[in-house]
């Protein structure tokens, strides 16, 4: 259990400590996507398209769509920053940047490295995910918005566990496509699909979509969103969502390690 | 002299193939061990096993008395390498990739800012403290390489290939950094294709070909027994009866450059070479790595 052990290891918060310290230096341009991707998102989704659609029921009662999209937007916004982040950023900083081959000639190790960079994708989204909460309730005192949002911090770190699972998920893409341009075929054929196809968008009732997002842990991060922000029950959800992430985790990382060691040490 | 490295039996398998194959090191206290061998002889490899990057599949490395097996990051705390490629962090300024560095070690260099003053002032990278890597030239580039490198006082340093690329005079303002840094007590390990640099750095080299070492010592000796004491150079043109002359002597063809041979020859030979072909033409000159390089490259 070496891999588990590597990720509280001084190593990995190094690792994180350097992409932190890139983030923060260029904040400005930073904090500029979480901000306004819920603020679009919530235009198109909700006044624009929202306007076409009739109330939904949520839990035997209406909620209004932009009401019922705004808590999914906010388990979207975890999913894909930690997605693209160990998908785009790493494949970037092992390939193109060699920041990995420099780390490595120092004591930090690969699994330092595959850890740091899990770990980064939950606390990057997990800020993002703070900050699109601040729009919400920026949107909730302008009375856009009819969110119960007494609960909303506790939100944060079932975002970041997810969000560290998501970034397994997109590190193994890493260490299987052969260049940039394949990022393609996991973004198209597994990422949106993951992403679009959960309850992000519109309440699932199709048999099947019900029954394949039962393994998805953003369709379950939706729902306990769904239920701490608007009312009803989140516990089983939540558990579901942080259960499939610690499987993600069990299960991807040690993967992650093993492929990454063939790719970039090439042993 | 303390042993910083004292590497035995190094075996690693890549591939499905034996690519080192039983290889012992060892370097001391301010001293600079060259290991030379033609593309494909397992330098970078046994290079890579030395530092801590791949795991030996047999053998044992010691580091500073620190077995690399048994504990990687302590051993790996008296190690810096400097890689053949540029390995720098394109995010950050110059100055600022050698304090990034520093932060992955434990225990952390002590009076870091005071260390990277100094770095920034011997590598004479000052005036380009603010700027990013990629905008410098590439001896600039090769310097920050080795400054961050040494950023947590290393006791032995890797340098793969450092001058690869560089102009004669950046080249030898590298030349003399390293040569510094020896006279500091530093033990340093490196790989090279340009022959001068090996010669004039090297206290010692060993040869690589096929994963074995197949000649160590000084450049004179190792020369000495794996090329011969003198070289001929000849034109191939006029020399057809040389052929048959080594084949006499249980010798295959001679090494070829641009339709001149080179033929190593012990004095002896020398002799009945004269003998043999009194109205050649030819020259006789000292044998080089070079020429090592060639009767590698031709051995099966």
């Amino acid at each position: 259990m070496s891999w588990l052990r590597a990720a509280l290891e001084w190593q990995s918060r190094a690792v994180v400590g350097r992409h932190l310290r890139v983030y923060l230096r260029n904040w400005y341009t930073s904090f500029l996507p979480p901000a306004l991707e819920p603020l679009t998102m919530l235009l198109a989704f909700g006044a624009g398209l929202g306007g076409y659609v009739a109330s939904l029921t949520w839990h035997g009662r209406p909620v209004d769509y932009m009401t019922y999209v705004a808590p999914g937007l906010l388990a979207y916004a975890t999913f894909m920053t930690a997605i693209f982040q160990s998908l785009f950023g790493a494949f970037i900083r092992m390939r193109y940047q060699k920041t990995w081959e420099g780390q490595l000639t120092t004591q930090v190790e690969l699994a330092h490295v595959v850890w740091g960079e899990v770990l980064w994708a939950g606390l990057l989204a997990t800020m993002y995910a703070v900050i699109v909460s601040l729009v919400l309730v920026g949107l909730q005192i302008a009375g856009v918005l009819s969110l119960d949002l007494r609960w909303l911090p506790a939100l944060w770190p079932a975002s970041f566990v997810a969000a560290c699972g998501f970034g397994a998920l997109g590190l193994l893409f890493t260490a299987i496509v052969p260049t940039i341009d394949h990022m393609n075929l996991p973004v198209f054929l597994v990422v949106l699909p993951m992403g679009m196809l959960s309850s992000t968008y519109f309440p699932l009732e199709h048999p099947v979509l019900v029954a394949l997002n039962l393994a998805n842990p953003l369709h379950h991060l939706c729902q306990a969103f769904r239920g701490v922000l608007i009312g009803g029950p989140a516990a089983g959800h939540l558990a579901g969502a942080l259960l499939l992430s610690a499987l993600l985790l069990a299960v991807l990382v040690p993967l992650d390690l093993r492929l990454l060691r063939r790719r970039v040490l090439g042993d | 002299m303390p042993t910083l490295l004292d590497a035995r039996g190094l075996v690693k398998h890549l591939g499905g193939r034996r690519v080192v194959d039983g290889v012992d090191l060892a370097c001391e206290s301010a001293q600079i061990v060259g290991l030379l061998g033609p593309n494909g002889a397992g330098k970078t490899t046994t290079l890579r096993m030395l530092y801590g990057f791949l795991r030996p599949d047999a053998g044992s490395i010691h580091v500073n008395g620190v077995e690399l097996g048994r504990d990687l990051v302590r051993a790996k705390r008296a190690i810096g390498v400097c890689t053949q490629d540029d390995t720098f962090d394109g995010d950050f300024t110059v100055e600022q990739n050698l304090s990034i560095a520093a932060h992955y070690f434990r225990p952390r260099p002590t009076a870091l800012g005071r260390r990277v003053a100094e770095l920034m002032e011997r590598f004479d990278l000052v005036g380009y403290a603010r700027d990013k890597p990629e905008t410098l030239s590439g001896g600039y580039r090769r310097r920050l390489m080795i400054a961050r490198a040494l950023v947590h006082r290393p006791r032995l340093l890797f340098l793969d290939e450092p001058t690869t690329g560089l102009d004669p005079q950046a080249r030898m303002g590298v030349w003399d950094l390293v040569d510094g840094l020896r006279s500091e007590g530093l033990g340093i390990i490196l790989t090279t294709h340009y022959m001068d640099e090996a010669e004039r750095l090297s206290d010692a080299l060993a040869v690589l070909a096929r994963g074995r070492v197949v000649a160590r010592g000084t450049a004179k000796t190792v020369l000495g027994d794996l090329v011969g004491e003198h070289v001929v150079v000849i034109d191939a043109a006029q020399g057809a009866a040389i052929p048959g002359w080594l084949s006499a002597r249980g010798r295959g063809e001679p090494a070829s450059v641009l339709g001149v041979w080179h033929l190593p020859v012990s004095g002896e030979e020398l002799a009945e070479f004269a003998r043999a072909f009194p109205a050649l033409r030819y020259e006789v000159r000292g044998p080089t790595l070079d020429d090592l390089f060639l009767k590698l490259s031709l051995q099966p």
